[in-house]
């Protein structure tokens, strides 16, 4: 009984060949769940890739990354002394994200020239300097005790072009802080990557990129679960943890794959439109009032739960006359892939 | 720590003696300046560390109609330490005094290069039909300094007037400057010579074979270089300013500094060829306006005078010779295009300023003015 990831392996590989082609300076992002393959497998594949860098999440990310992958690792989450990366990584190898100059002072002063990357705050207002700030830290990363590997700058994830004259404005703030050299950039289209490469040729761009590596070929990637068990229900049949009713007769089918796994749970998309928020909808943020669309496929179709999915299974409902699978079968599951963890990941 | 900057009024006196002091600052911020635009209310502002006067600015009010509030403008200026770190130190007191003087808004023109582009790589840039604007293009230089202005003007709620494609704010963002000087000091006639394009240089000498003389005239030629002016404005389609500006103009430099305005003639076989005007601050030269005859171009007398002009300024000690305004185009159709060609011969290079910045002091009337800019078109 699982929630399987079938990856079709020459198409997926290709995939990411292409896009390391297409994204100069490539830093593959590994975090989370690793973007549902987990992130060993992620590890070796960067590896495969010949990148010189990743990039992770948290520090506790590190120890699984890095020994399955050789080069340097830069970790996203700004530097705190509370939370330190496992002294099992070779500092040598580490490149710390800063956002706070009491933090680099920290990092200078520990007489160890850790290497940092000096992250500018954009429209996002999550982390990094103001561009007052930004000059500051420049000058006293300058002085010494780090090593000093550039700058970032982590963009929204943006409309068709919006984030090219927000990069823009923040390439001034850049230049201002003399931090123009290596740029950590994400969220920026390969087009908007080009026309920055183009108005400063002198400036090495480092794209970080995630989803669009790992998840960018959808067509290779297909998630399946197995039907559990079935059982015909009368219409106001009592059935489930809530003992519901359902108002019409049909089978109540019970298949893999359940909140354990991210089934029900929502992830942000890049799309805030109306339409994509019934996709979202559809793909399992239900409440628990009346049926909700399941990412789960049955003949053809996305079915309702019969109620809200549990730990490690769902349950659904098929109205009388639909063919009812058998047990043993495979169905269909459309995902968040960065928020579901799969009992399996099956590679050809 | 430093004792914190006063703005107040100075006079025409005390503004020019510190200008003297300074290498140079834009003509446009001579208190002679203020003589020339008569239209506007003016004023000399200084900026003072206790006793020491350390920065100052022409401010030009132009009144809002039928609102007895200014907007102050300064233009190409004010000329103070831009590569302060705390321009609020120095930008701040000059706000409140002005809001003193009754100013809804203020613009200021920071005399900050943010970029620079190399006759080569603007050649180039025209060469490849993708490139349309020079911004397009990866500058030769890049200046840190220039971004920091930028980034505190921002900071501080100035905002940008510049827009895309040229003219349409007050004074030019992009120039078109010839470098007189390197590291290792003044360059020498040839040296500036060898770095303009064959073409420029065969018709510098065509001219000269031809008999063009180039000499210095006095105000009793304005009304020449005048009637050449107001035919080269019919036909390069611009409004002339009438004889008046120019005598008032030249008046008030000259009664400044006798060598802060040359007017220059261009003559082949007695006709008046090419006529311009040359101001210069300092180490900083301009080539200001020009005339030219629309008979016997063949003698090229546009070309000598300006190689007259460039071989004064070195003279004079200039380190720049300017030749103003260019526009933002490198397409190949645009019209502007010819004049960046002509400039691009000189094998100079464009330069890019901060652009203009207005803080709005007053929100409402400064909102009312936008509109009144707006609806005039």
């Amino acid at each position: 009984m699982s929630l399987v990831l079938n990856v079709d392996g020459d198409r997926w590989r290709a995939h990411l060949r292409a896009i390391a082609e297409k994204r100069s300076g490539l830093v593959p992002v590994i975090k989370g769940n690793g973007y549902g393959f987990g992130l060993g497998r992620l590890a070796r594949k960067a590896g495969w890739l010949g990148v010189d860098v990743v990039a992770v999440g948290t520090p506790s990310e590190l120890s699984e990354v890095a020994n399955r992958y050789d080069g340097d690792l830069l970790v996203l989450t700004p530097w705190r002394s509370f939370d330190l990366p496992p002294e099992s990584v070779p500092a040598a190898r580490l490149i710390h994200t800063v956002d706070r100059i009491e933090d680099l002072r920290d990092l200078a002063a520990s007489g160890d020239r850790p290497r940092v990357v000096l992250e500018l705050m954009t429209s996002m207002k999550r982390h990094g300097f103001t561009p007052r700030g930004l000059r500051e830290a420049a000058a006293v990363a300058r002085a010494g005790g780090v090593r000093l590997e550039g700058s970032s700058v982590h963009l929204p994830l943006g409309r068709a072009g919006g984030n090219l004259a927000e990069a823009e404005t923040l390439m001034t703030e850049l230049v201002a802080a003399g931090l123009a050299t290596t740029v950590w950039v994400s969220h920026l289209g390969v087009e908007e990557v080009a026309r920055l490469e183009q108005h400063y040729p002198e400036v090495t761009f480092r794209q970080r990129v995630g989803t669009e590596l790992w998840l960018g070929d959808r067509g290779a990637l297909a998630v399946r679960a197995h039907v559990l068990d079935s059982h015909p229900v009368e219409r106001g049949e009592v059935f489930g943890y809530r003992g519901r009713t359902l108002p019409r007769t049909g089978t109540i089918v019970i298949v893999s794959g359940g909140t354990a796994h991210g089934i029900g749970l929502e992830a942000p998309t890049g799309d805030s439109g109306a339409k994509a928020r019934v996709s979202a909808l559809a793909r399992g943020g239900l409440d628990a009032v009346g049926l909700a669309k399941s990412p789960f496929t049955l003949g053809g179709k996305a079915r309702y739960f019969a109620e809200p999915p549990h730990m490690q299974a769902s349950m659904l409902f098929l109205p009388a006359g639909t063919n009812v699978p058998e047990i043993g079968e495979t169905v269909e599951v459309r995902v968040r892939y960065t928020a579901t963890y799969f009992d399996e990941v099956e590679i050809s | 720590m430093t004792s914190p900057l006063e703005v107040r009024t100075i006079s025409g006196a005390d503004h020019l003696a510190f200008l003297r002091t300074q290498d140079s600052a834009s003509f446009l911020q001579t208190p002679a300046w203020a003589q020339v635009k008569k239209e506007w209310k003016a004023e000399s502002v200084g900026w003072f560390r206790g006793a020491d006067l350390v920065g100052a600015a022409l401010v030009l009010y132009r009144q809002l109609p039928k609102v007895k509030r200014y907007l102050a403008y300064l233009p190409e200026g004010p000329v103070i330490d831009w590569a302060d770190g705390d321009l609020a130190a120095w930008l701040n007191p000059m706000a409140a005094h002005l809001k003193k003087q009754g100013a809804f808004g203020i613009r200021i023109g920071p005399p900050v290069v943010t970029r620079r582009w190399d006759a080569a790589a603007i050649k180039e840039g025209i060469a490849d039909d993708a490139t349309t604007t020079l911004t397009a293009l990866a500058p030769t230089e890049r200046s840190q300094s220039g971004a920091a202005v930028v980034s505190q003007l921002r900071e501080l709620g100035w905002v940008c007037q510049s827009v895309a494609g040229g003219f349409a704010a007050g004074q030019p963002q992009y120039n078109f400057q010839v470098p007189l000087a390197d590291d290792d000091g003044p360059l020498t006639p040839d040296q500036v010579l060898s770095g303009m394009n064959q073409l420029w240089r065969r018709n510098i000498k065509k001219a000269a074979k031809a008999g063009v003389e180039v000499r210095v005239g006095t105000a009793a030629d304005l009304p020449a270089f005048h009637d050449l002016y107001r035919l080269t404005a019919e036909r390069d389609h611009f409004t002339p300013r009438p004889l008046s500006y120019f005598e008032v103009m030249y008046d008030a430099l000259s009664a400044e500094d006798p060598d802060r305005i040359r007017l220059y003639l261009a003559e082949h076989e007695g006709d008046l060829v090419a006529s311009t005007i040359w101001i210069r601050v300092g180490t900083h030269a301009w080539y200001s306006y020009g005339a030219s005859s629309t008979e016997k171009r063949d003698v090229r007398g546009s070309n000598a005078i300006q190689w007259q002009m460039i071989s004064d300024a070195l003279e004079a000690g200039a380190t720049v010779y300017d030749l103003r305004g260019i526009t933002e185009t490198l397409a190949s159709d645009d019209p502007h295009l010819g004049l960046i060609q002509f400039k691009v011969g000189t094998g100079g290079e464009a330069v890019e300023y901060a652009g203009e910045w207005d803080l709005p002091l007053n929100k409402a009337i400064y909102a009312a003015f936008q509109l009144y800019l707006k609806r005039r078109g």
